[in-house]
């Protein structure tokens, strides 16, 4: 905690500390420019240190944020080498005739050197925080002993020369920390595993520059070595201990970059395949990624194909799917749509049958025709798109050179396919589901039109009795019952069945009610209305549906019924202890609009005595189904009536429904049940 | 749910499409693909052969009376042949025998297209 604390002080605070004991070090330095007691060398080396500590400790946050581009910390090192270069051999030259020392100038010179001086030592430490950094980059384990261990025989290293300053023939200590700080620097040099993670061309490019920086390295130290060099004198004669420091870091330069130039070597065969594995691992990262937040299909795909085209050392990618026999081109890269549409047929159509795995084509082995198409390609790989067997596509990639794809650009081919597969699975489900969320809702709206459209009372005579049963399948059957009060006491009644299901059904529905609701108060003959009816839906109809109706007009105080079917199953008329199928001839509404329609429609007319039953039902109640897909069928029905004639009506279709739901309680009700009962039933 | 299958063969210039288990709103697209296919080849003269199917519905129904008019205008025809009689009692109550030909024998219907041409 404690530790913690100060060294966020230490830090915070790094650059005024640095400041101030740089200003305390220059001004001792102007006041004794020759320190000759031990007391006043001393104080001056600690000054030193202390400039050297608290300067680091500045910029080592400084560099910290720049370890995602290791080249920047390198060029960095380099350009302060070159710079550390440039000072030694200009002051060399220049400071060499000051170093007769004019009394005039003593002054001036001292100036000079003191920021002379400075110069190199935010350079010392600005080169040894880039190494540092460069050190620990990429680190799996934390190696930090061992570069501390190194930055304490530096400690020790620069404290041992201020003994040479006092006897030089005492330097034993001071050779030997040098000389383990110089095995510790070896050591260190090798942890340079942030190569490894370097692209092909930084590599050569790094090659080069580390070739360059060692030899400047190597010639900084050199002349730094040289007696008669001036700088070495000028920082020699400041401070023994910072021109051992300032040795180090120059030979640390020199053996770093020489590891890293034969590192970077050896490492140069393989990198172009490591920058390949890279390239292929954060593509398919990438794509995970693309995959769980893009439905667009068509988005991905593209997506696919220009990795694909990288990551498989080819010019040009695409991808088709296929839906049934159909192919679609989804995305193209580096060619045209045209261009991929041919290739793809022609690759297709010869060897679709063993597509089961990835497959490549050379130029020599495609036929005479594709080779003029494929003139810019030598070579084509193409992967299956397969989903549980299934290929529902496939990825083509297609490049220049004629070299064949390795097992590598095979197997990334593939694992792009399959992501390509996954995507376009998801892209499906979410469609289907979508869609089935759009047709329950749907499903919802025509119920609602349906429960609308049905009436909801039974009309009531004194001489006869009506009921009515109606049970709506779960995807609206188009089933519709009406009846209509008409004139001089008659009743005008119709069940009707349109073809289709759902909201199309439902719409169809309520035209065919509107129809009827005008319409049979002014045309009253039966016949006559349905020849109507067929006329006005023509427009609104399509080719496939269909309208099956039976409508029919009854008096209520005769008991004569009048009725006409157009496709419709039969009526059933109960009568004399016998069931009577009444089936006058009549296409359904919407089969023809010439003359087929009017000329099949026949009307029928009836008289119904007392306790007749005449039943109109949709075709739900006969083809209602049961496990084995049997029909509940006519007979059934009729029976049903027959026997349960004396009853009350409302029991009747209770027996019906009951039965029914027995019949097909293992079979889903698919379409709607519709029964009208009408019971003659007069009282004189 | 139910099985479908339809099947398309060539009787001389007639094309003839067999059709077998349950044909419904679910699988009337597979049909209408096959019809599609026809149209796309200009093959007019169709006998649909029923001696497998086992049930039709309303969407079945409508499938053929989409496509008939096409036959019709193009000299062409859909015929039926081979129909149970329940499927029969179906296509019956709704009057299509009055607008279409029905055979007994898949021969008959094709031997019919060659009577007129």
């Amino acid at each position: 905690m404690i530790n913690n604390s100060l060294k966020n002080i230490t830090r915070a605070k790094g650059l005024e500390n640095a400041i101030i004991v740089s200003i305390l070090l220059f001004l001792f330095s102007l006041f004794f420019p020759q320190h000759d007691s031990f007391l006043l060398l001393l104080i001056n080396e600690v000054l030193v240190f202390l400039v050297l500590y608290f300067i680091l400790s500045y910029i080592k946050p400084l560099l910290g944020s720049k370890t995602d581009s290791p080249f920047t910390l390198v060029l960095n090192a380099g350009i302060l080498a070159a710079l550390v270069f440039s000072i030694i051999s200009i002051s060399d030259s220049l400071f060499g005739s000051l170093a007769d020392k004019d009394a005039n100038l003593n002054i001036i010179y001292s100036l000079f050197s003191i920021i002379l001086i400075f110069i190199f030592i935010v350079a010392a430490i600005y080169i040894l925080a880039s190494f540092r950094e460069l050190f620990f980059l990429r680190q799996k384990t934390d190696p930090g002993m061992y570069f501390n261990t190194m930055q304490v025989f530096f400690l020790l290293t620069f404290f041992s020369s201020l003994l040479l300053k006092i006897d030089p023939d005492f330097d034993y200590p001071y050779n030997s920390f040098f000389v383990v700080s110089i095995v510790l620097i070896s050591l260190n040099s090798l942890r340079v595993a942030w190569i490894a993670f370097l692209v092909k061309k930084q590599k050569l490019y790094l090659l080069l520059i580390s070739t360059i920086l060692s030899i400047l390295f190597g010639f900084n130290f050199g002349l730094l070595l040289s007696e008669t060099n001036t700088v070495r004198q000028i920082i020699f004669s400041f401070s023994p201990g910072f021109y051992s420091v300032l040795n180090l870091t120059m030979i640390y330069g020199m053996i770093y970059f020489g590891v890293i130039f034969f590192t970077t070597l050896f490492h140069l065969p393989t990198a172009e395949a490591f920058d390949r594995k890279a390239q292929e691992a954060s593509s398919l990262m990438d794509l995970t990624k693309l995959i769980t937040q893009v439905f667009d299909f068509k988005e991905l795909a593209e997506t696919v194909t220009t990795i694909t085209a990288k990551v498989c050392n080819s010019y040009s990618a695409w991808l088709v799917t296929k839906k049934e026999i159909e192919y679609t081109l989804n995305s193209v890269h580096h060619i045209s749509y045209v261009d991929a549409d041919k290739l793809t047929k022609m690759l297709l159509d010869s060897e679709e049958s063993d597509l089961l795995n990835v497959q490549t084509f050379s130029y020599d082995t495609v036929s005479t025709e594709l080779r003029n198409e494929m003139r810019e390609f030598k070579m084509i790989a193409i992967a299956p798109l397969k989903l549980h067997g299934v290929i529902n596509g496939f990825l083509f990639t297609a490049r220049h050179k004629d070299v064949n794809f390795d097992e590598d650009e095979k197997k990334s081919l593939q694992a792009f396919a399959d992501y390509a597969t996954v995507a376009l699975e998801n892209a499906k489900l979410l469609a289907e589901s979508i869609e089935k969320e759009r047709l329950e809702k749907e499903l919802d709206v025509a119920r609602d039109i349906q429960r609308k459209i049905l009436p909801n009372h039974v009309p009531y005579s004194k001489n006869f009795q009506a009921a009515t049963l109606f049970v709506p399948a779960f995807e609206v059957g188009g089933d519709y019952y009406d009846f209509f009060e008409l004139e001089g006491e008659k009743l005008g009644f119709i069940v009707a069945d349109v073809s289709g299901k759902g909201i199309s059904a439902s719409f169809i529905m309520a035209e065919v009610k509107g129809i009827f609701e005008s319409l049979s108060k002014l045309i009253l003959n039966p016949r006559s209305l349905l020849v109507y009816v067929n006329e006005i839906l023509k427009k609104s109809l399509d080719k496939k549906s269909f309208v099956t109706v039976i409508y029919g007009v009854i008096d209520k105080q005769s008991g004569e019924l009048n009725f006409a079917r157009a496709g419709h199953p039969p009526v059933l008329l109960c009568s004399d202890n016998k069931v009577k199928r009444l089936q006058p001839s009549g296409i359904g509404i919407g089969l023809d609009y010439s003359s087929g329609f009017v000329n099949s429609l026949k009307e029928m007319q009836i008289v119904l005595k007392n306790d007749d039953i005449v039943a109109f039902y949709s075709d739900g109640i006969p083809e209602a189904k049961n496990a084995k897909l049997e029909d509940f069928g006519y007979e059934r029905l009729e029976k049903i009536i027959l026997q349960n004639k004396n009853k009350n009506l409302d029991e009747i279709t209770n027996i019906l429904m009951h039965d029914l739901a027995i019949f097909s309680k293992d079979h889903w009700q698919h379409d709607d049940i519709t029964l009208v009962l009408i019971k003659w039933n007069k009282k004189n | 749910m139910a099985d479908f299958n339809v099947n398309l063969r060539g009787v001389g210039s007639v094309s003839v499409i067999d059709v077998n288990g349950y044909l419904d709103a679910h699988t009337a697209p597979e049909l209408e693909n096959v019809f599609n296919k026809l149209l796309i080849d200009k093959h007019y003269k169709v006998v649909v052969n029923f001696n497998d199917l086992k049930y039709i519905s309303s969407a079945g129904l409508g499938v053929f009376m989409a496509y008939v008019e096409t036959m019709r205008d193009n000299k062409g025809d859909i015929k039926f042949s081979n129909m149970k009689e329940n499927v029969y009692n179906i296509f019956d109550l709704l009057g299509f025998p009055i607008l279409y030909e029905f055979y007994k024998d898949e021969k008959e219907a094709v031997q019919k297209f060659s009577e007129l041409s």
